[in-house]
């Protein structure tokens, strides 16, 4: 019973498949095409490819605590703003009681000037035990931000490179390299739209996403190219199988740190902001680019 | 039940993963030494850092508390000489004083894992030479001259250590744990060129001109306050310091030809101005007495301002102990420039960890309800959920053998990790139920092909971020290339035995 509704969904999963997987690959693509005008057209307006935070652009990160819940934080942000017009201002919250437990100021300034406003304003002094203070200089965050490209850049080379060594063909190599490439560009587009500001760790989060999400890739590649049995289309069912699950699962270990436990350093929620994006648009990426192209590929070489 | 060996080399990784971890020290009763002055009766005694304390003399020490407790009973006005026994771990000592004990002492760490800055509090302060570049000799030299002027200056439990960057470019990290130092920033920030000038004419500069610098005694400390128009108060301090026979002769030589002052006659018509990296700290009148005479011990002053008398108090010793340190440690040949300069509250740190256990236990739960429904199968839930602890946990025995510090980044890379490696044990579940008509180790070996391909994209991604930003997020880079590493050599190869006797069940 349960081989015959097997047979069934495959002999469907086929007829569909077969006539409709090269239109499937357009979705992605104009996907991926949008996210590159999109961050295309933010660099010719603000000159970046992404807004950095003080740790890559230069400036003061304070974290004020906020245990007893005196703070006026709303009146805080605005008196700070008076001052500070490139300031940004955000809340680390208790995940039972929803109520902040600690403030994060950021600007450009230097941290002296910053301090002494906000001691003005809290009405008490700021020491080491009552708040944070992180102060990164012009100069270094600028070759910080560089170097964090460049490690970018390397990175995707040399994951490119382990791609071609791995499978050996032109073809379903570049399709995973496509792949990544739009697990890069689709998470930058979507940070690009809602304004984040990008943290030294947030690219590091880029770098992490080209070696995380390649595997269903290579998955999918491996069972559609690499083995004989059944038909093509029921080994990439397989994987589709196998695959998505591999995404849920992932996801499931980043997308709590993002939304569930909010109390956490900034660097690190943004490391899961970028994982969690990166891997949904890896579900698009693998589950329609790449898997349209190696079917695409099967088919013109013959491979059954 | 027979096992294999895959599943033997997992066992033993993580029974020597808890012998690295150490949780037991939670149990341990005592203190431990967190430093010791060299020059101490303490250290004169045979204590060293790292001993724990476990009585002293009737008390028992448990807790950092029975230790102040303790102490602060046994020197209860105390002048004449005590006999103290301390007991330690080691053995005891027995040590002969008159006043408190000056080592530094802190509860025992509760496991051998050493979190960052981010999560524990502390201070890092990141400082590049400007406009040079040094060798290696040179940046060890810095990196001793920087640690002379902290253990001077009094501050203990710092780590200070070159890095290098992508560009090649040498920085200096100092990272303090727990508490911030007020003057971090001078400390290493500084170039630390002291001149003594009369008119444009250089008397001496620090270092090489001074053979002594008097740093205790009845002649160095606080020798006059007053109160200023604004009310401020404000307080001199002033210390001797011994000149180079070299150094006097050039003072006398400068002050011979020197005439009487107008305004005042007691005193020389230049006064001695003190310089630091540049800057007018303070101007000396120069005794009539003193002009032609070679003089070898001579007295250096400041001051410090405050708000009330004991702010300028304070202030005025703050700035003669920074003085004194930069006289005895002398100058660096190039200027500073600090770069970055974090200081993180212990407090929040406290409320991260809490935060990141409670998330590594959602993450946990999520996982292993996602693959209770997909394979409804309760050993294979189990199973996985199995490796993934044990692939954290081997990350984390790895990260306590090697000492390294694991700060928010590095536990995202233990968090991201757990991730791949779930992902890994889906793709050896799945291939080794599929195709039944191919034997289950060819299967077993194909999942592996895909495993190791994505092992080496994650180490191929990961591996600039060795170098890239000062190394700053290497945490990150190394505890995700360890838990996988620890994923593909020991707990994969143990997962798939694992499989294999459910399957075969």
């Amino acid at each position: 019973m349960e081989q015959k509704t097997e047979f069934k969904k495959e002999h469907n999963e086929k007829s569909w498949f077969d006539k409709y997987y090269k239109l499937m690959l357009i979705i992605p693509l104009i996907i991926i095409l949008l996210s590159m005008l999109y961050v295309y057209n933010f660099y010719s307006q603000t000159g970046e490819i992404f807004k950095r935070d003080v740790s890559l652009s230069g400036g003061t990160t304070i974290t004020l605590q906020n245990e007893q819940g005196n703070i006026d934080i709303g009146g805080l942000e605005k008196q700070l703003l008076v001052e500070y017009t490139d300031l940004s201002f955000r809340k680390l919250t208790d995940i039972r009681t929803g109520e902040a437990i600690a403030v994060i100021i950021e600007s450009s300034s230097q941290p002296e000037p910053l301090r002494k406003s906000i001691e003005e304003i809290v009405g008490y002094n700021l020491d080491d035990k009552n708040s944070s203070t992180e102060f990164t200089g012009s100069g270094l965050s600028d070759n910080f931000y560089r170097q964090l490209m460049l490690a970018l850049a390397m990175s995707f080379v040399l994951m490119s490179i382990v791609i071609f060594i791995l499978f050996r063909t032109m073809i379903p190599s570049l399709a995973i390299i496509l792949a990544a490439f739009g697990d890069i560009v689709i998470p930058l587009a979507i940070v690009d739209y809602f304004g984040i500001k990008l943290s030294a760790a947030g690219i590091a989060a880029f770098l992490m996403l080209i070696g995380y999400c390649v595997d269903t890739n290579i998955l999918l590649t491996t069972r559609a190219i690499k083995t004989r049995e059944g038909k093509v289309n029921s080994r990439i069912s397989g994987a589709f199988r196998t695959g998505i699950i591999m995404n849920i699962s992932a996801l499931c270990a980043v997308l709590p740190a993002f939304f569930l436990i909010t109390g956490l350093p900034d660097s690190f929620r943004q490391i899961f902001l970028i994982l969690a994006l990166g891997l949904t648009a890896d579900i698009l990426n693998t589950w329609l680019t790449n898997v349209s192209i190696i079917k695409w590929y099967c088919d013109k070489k013959g491979i059954e | 039940m027979k096992l294999n060996w895959k599943i033997w080399v997992l066992i033993i990784a993580l029974v020597v993963s808890v012998l690295f971890i150490a949780p037991w020290s939670v149990f341990e009763k005592g203190v431990v030494i967190k430093s010791i002055d060299k020059n101490s009766t303490e250290s004169f005694s045979g204590l060293k850092s790292g001993m724990i304390i476990t009585g002293i003399n009737t008390y028992t020490i448990n807790n950092l508390e029975d230790y102040s407790v303790a102490v602060s009973e046994i020197f209860s006005n105390t002048t004449s000489q005590l006999k103290v026994t301390v007991k330690t771990k080691d053995g005891s000592f027995i040590l002969l004083m008159n006043q408190p004990f000056k080592m530094v002492v802190g509860a025992i760490p509760s496991s051998k894992i050493k979190t960052g800055l981010d999560l524990s509090g502390g201070a890092r302060a990141l400082v590049r030479p400007v406009n040079v570049t040094l060798s290696d000799s040179e940046m060890a030299d810095l990196v001793s001259v920087t640690s002379e002027r902290f253990n001077i200056y009094g501050l203990k439990d710092i780590t200070i250590k070159p890095v290098k960057d992508l560009q090649g470019i040498n920085y200096l990290l100092i990272e303090i744990a727990g508490a911030t130092p007020t003057d971090l920033e001078d400390l290493v920030g500084q170039q630390g060129k002291f001149e003594g000038k009369i008119g444009n004419q250089t008397v001496f500069v620090g270092g090489k001109d001074i053979s002594h610098v008097e740093r205790s005694g009845q002649q160095a400390g606080i020798e006059s306050c007053q109160t200023a128009q604004d009310n401020s108060e404000y307080c001199r301090f002033s210390f001797p310091i011994t000149l180079t026979e070299e150094a006097a002769k050039r003072q006398a030589d400068i002050t011979s030809k020197l005439g009487i002052s107008q305004e005042d006659p007691q005193y020389l018509s230049e006064k001695l101005d003190l310089y630091i990296d540049g800057n007018l700290m303070d101007s000396l009148f120069i005794s009539k007495d003193l002009k032609g005479q070679v003089t070898t011990k001579i007295s250096i002053s400041g001051s410090g301002a405050g708000a009330t008398r004991n702010d300028a108090i304070v202030a005025a010793e703050q700035s003669m102990k920074k003085l004194q340190t930069v006289l005895i440690t002398g100058s660096l040949p190039y200027k500073l420039e600090i770069v970055k300069l974090d200081t993180i509250s212990p407090n929040l740190g406290k409320e991260f960890t809490k935060n990141l256990i409670i998330l590594a236990l959602t993450v946990f739960a999520i996982i292993s309800i996602v693959l209770f429904i997909k394979y409804r199968k309760l050993k294979i839930t189990a199973a996985v959920v199995l490796t993934m602890f044990s692939e954290a946990f081997i990350t984390l025995g790895i990260a306590a053998l090697i000492n390294w510090n694991l700060d928010a980044a590095s536990i995202a890379g233990i968090i991201a990790g757990m991730g791949t490696g779930v992902n890994d044990q889906i793709v050896i579940i799945d291939e080794s139920v599929s195709n039944a008509h191919i034997s289950l180790k060819e299967r077993i070996k194909r999942a592996f092909f895909i495993i190791i391909g994505a092992f080496f994209t994650i180490i191929a991604a990961m591996i600039p971020l060795f170098w890239a930003g000062a190394g700053m997020l290497k945490g990150f880079a190394l505890t995700t290339i360890l838990s996988v590493m620890a994923g593909i050599l020991i707990t994969r190869p143990a997962f798939a035995e694992i499989l294999k006797k459910i399957q075969g069940d």
